[in-house]
């Protein structure tokens, strides 16, 4: 069998699974946790890194020695304008010149400003970023923010560090559908089932840091979700039969039938 | 008369549950496998931030941790009144400080519920972040003051609250080099290398990133992981910072005796406590940004501890359920020092079968097994 790959811009991707590096416990369980989950691409915010001396970083001093795909993100910025700032500042320190563009207007719901998150993309796409921009689960933004050049989406199950799940799975199979680009689901999940559940709907990768950081045992959740990121994404490859309203015996009924 | 307890590390956690417990009348013994406070308890630097250290939410954690400063002056006094030794506690207020337009939503988060939770702070910006603290760079935006956090001496607090302790007649045994449990459910019963025996009818375990060596006596799982934590300090004049400063990468607080103490640098390095120049330049490079006359000061002392951080970054805090006899304070990681008032008081009320505050479930022993 081929292997399950699939790619970002040019870059070949075989884990589905993105996995943020803040809120763990200590800097060994974080270390832990990032090899259970086998993900070759880590996320972080650009503002709590030190970008003066990114090797001498709180956080990223303890990935040294791995060859990880840096995924550095803008939240905090509430405008294009701050998002786009940042990101400069990241790509210029040498991290990385992917960005994952993450605007929020208001720091309750954290939710994405779609407005601003589509004129950031369009700015950092002319200026040669690979962006996954974060944005809310609505079909018609996403499109727009892959016609404006992003190299993947990024819809939120819900808000972020909730855990409530896939809000509305209606919404996310059809961004899927339409998309031409990788659909990663970031933000809101809580649970293995929540994980394998967006992978069933055939969205490309998940993108999760609180259902892993918080967990009790992190190292175990993060194998647990990368396995869930599997079952899902093998289950979406064999298609699931289809609902029926009554039962039908797996054992043909009919056949038994004297006649 | 009280019960016989004996309390395994005499770490700032132990002397703490031994002054809590012999005030309360008991027969304490401390176990100390080296010297008092010789590990993370000497090294920290006294930080008494629940604000600054949670910023997540008020969890069961940050729970703790605010009661904790809320029993320090009371807690402290008396240890002053025993000991009568002196040591710093200054209520000098912190600020967390900000370096992009995009941290003020989280500045802003953070304070929503840290007003709610007995914090009186305010987000600064421009020039009221200067006027506080007219040394820190002109690329700070913003920072989130907090006055109700402080800080202490914490070597001197360990000598303090030890002297105290040996004062009020607890007996503490040092330099034992290893201390194993040989029985602790009919009674309690401990061996030291040199043989000799130590019994009592309660243990309190308080020793620190060493506790997860107990897992085969007790049959649980106790994950602590000691993370090294490299500290340096400046030799200063005057103080050049008034409050504890916090920024995303670590710390700096001046102190009483004329030095700015800069921490952590934090790595996993097993039982390792010596200093590494990349521990020490990790610091340099980043409080030379948040204070540039930094940029040509040279620390004049460096030093490590083990910080014993756990599984799930709670402690181990309560009786364990298959035999009230032994008690866990285990696991606190960088809050040690602030965690001292609070562990002792609900250590010796577990000790006495008191009821235990809601939150406790949270740190519950054996819930990693």
């Amino acid at each position: 069998m081929k292997p399950d790959v699939w790619h970002i811009g040019n870059h070949e991707l075989t884990s589905r699974f993105f996995i943020g590096t803040g809120l763990f416990p200590s800097p060994y369980v974080q270390r832990e946790a990032i090899e259970a989950s086998g993900a070759e691409v880590l996320t972080f915010a650009i503002r709590r890194i030190n970008l003066e001396a990114t090797e001498d970083d709180s956080i990223l001093q303890h990935l040294q020695g791995k060859s990880y795909q840096y995924l550095p993100n803008t939240s905090g910025a509430s405008t294009a304008e701050e998002a786009v700032r940042i990101a400069r500042l990241a790509r210029a320190s040498g991290l990385s010149d992917w960005i994952k563009v993450e605007i929020s207007a208001n720091d309750r719901t954290l939710l994405p400003d779609p407005i601003e998150t589509l004129k950031a993309t369009e700015i950092l796409v002319k200026e040669g970023f690979t962006v996954l921009p974060y944005t809310s689960d609505d079909p018609v933004i996403c499109k727009r923010l892959e016609e404006a050049g992003a190299a993947a989406v990024m819809p939120g199950a819900a808000p972020i560090g909730t855990g409530l799940g896939i809000l509305n799975p209606y919404n996310l199979g059809l961004i899927v559908e339409e998309a031409k680009v990788p659909i990663i689901v970031d933000a809101g999940l809580g649970s293995v089932s929540d994980v394998t559940q967006a992978m069933e709907l055939g969205v490309a990768g998940v993108l999760m840091n609180t259902p892993v950081a918080k967990a009790k045992d992190p190292a175990g959740m993060a194998r647990a979700m990368r396995l869930g990121i599997e079952a899902g994404r093998l289950a979406y490859l064999s298609g699931r039969i289809s609902k029926k309203r009554y039962a039908s015996a797996s054992s043909g009924y009919e056949e038994f039938k004297l006649k | 008369m009280g019960e016989r307890i004996v309390i395994m590390g005499g770490g700032i956690i132990g002397l703490s549950c031994a002054f809590e417990l012999r005030s309360r009348g008991h027969q304490v013994t401390v176990l100390e496998i080296s010297s008092c406070g010789g590990q993370a308890s000497g090294a920290a630097a006294g930080m008494l931030a629940p604000f600054s250290e949670n910023v997540e939410g008020p969890d069961d954690f940050f729970r703790l941790c605010a009661q904790s400063l809320r029993l320090y002056p009371a807690f402290t006094d008396r240890v002053k009144q025993v000991s009568d030794l002196p040591f710093e506690y200054t209520e000098s207020g912190s600020m967390y400080i900000a370096y992009h337009d995009a941290d003020i939503l989280a500045l802003e988060g953070r304070l929503r519920w840290q007003r709610e939770h007995g914090s009186s702070g305010s987000l600064l910006q421009g020039e009221e972040v200067f006027r506080l603290e007219p040394k820190l760079s002109g690329k700070v935006r913003a920072a989130l003051y907090t006055p109700e956090e402080s800080h202490l001496y914490a070597p001197h607090y360990v000598k303090a609250l030890e002297h105290a302790c040996r004062l009020m007649g607890v007996h503490i045994h040092e330099h034992l080099e290893q201390v194993a449990i040989k029985d602790w459910q009919s009674s309690v019963v401990l061996e030291a290398a040199d043989l000799s025996v130590f019994e009592g009818d309660r243990l309190v375990v308080c020793s620190g990133a060493w506790a997860q060596q107990l897992e085969a006596a007790f049959g649980i799982r106790i994950p602590v992981y000691p993370i090294r934590g490299q500290i340096c300090a400046y030799e200063t004049e005057e103080k050049p910072v008034h409050h504890m400063v916090f920024c995303n990468q670590g710390y700096l607080v001046a102190k009483e005796n004329n030095t700015l103490v800069c921490g952590a640098s934090e790595d996993v390095a097993g039982f390792e406590t010596t200093v590494t120049e990349k521990g020490i330049e990790r610091l340099r490079k980043w409080n030379k940004q948040a204070f540039p006359f930094l940029e040509t000061w040279t620390p004049f002392h460096k030093w490590a501890g083990l910080r014993p951080s756990t599984q799930d970054g709670f402690p181990l805090l309560g009786a364990l359920a298959q035999s009230g006899r032994v008690v866990m304070g285990v696991g606190h990681y960088r809050n040690g020092i602030l965690l001292s008032p609070v562990t002792a008081q609900l250590v010796a009320d577990s000790v006495e079968g008191k009821k235990m505050p809601d939150f406790m479930q949270a740190f519950v022993p054996e819930r990693f097994s």
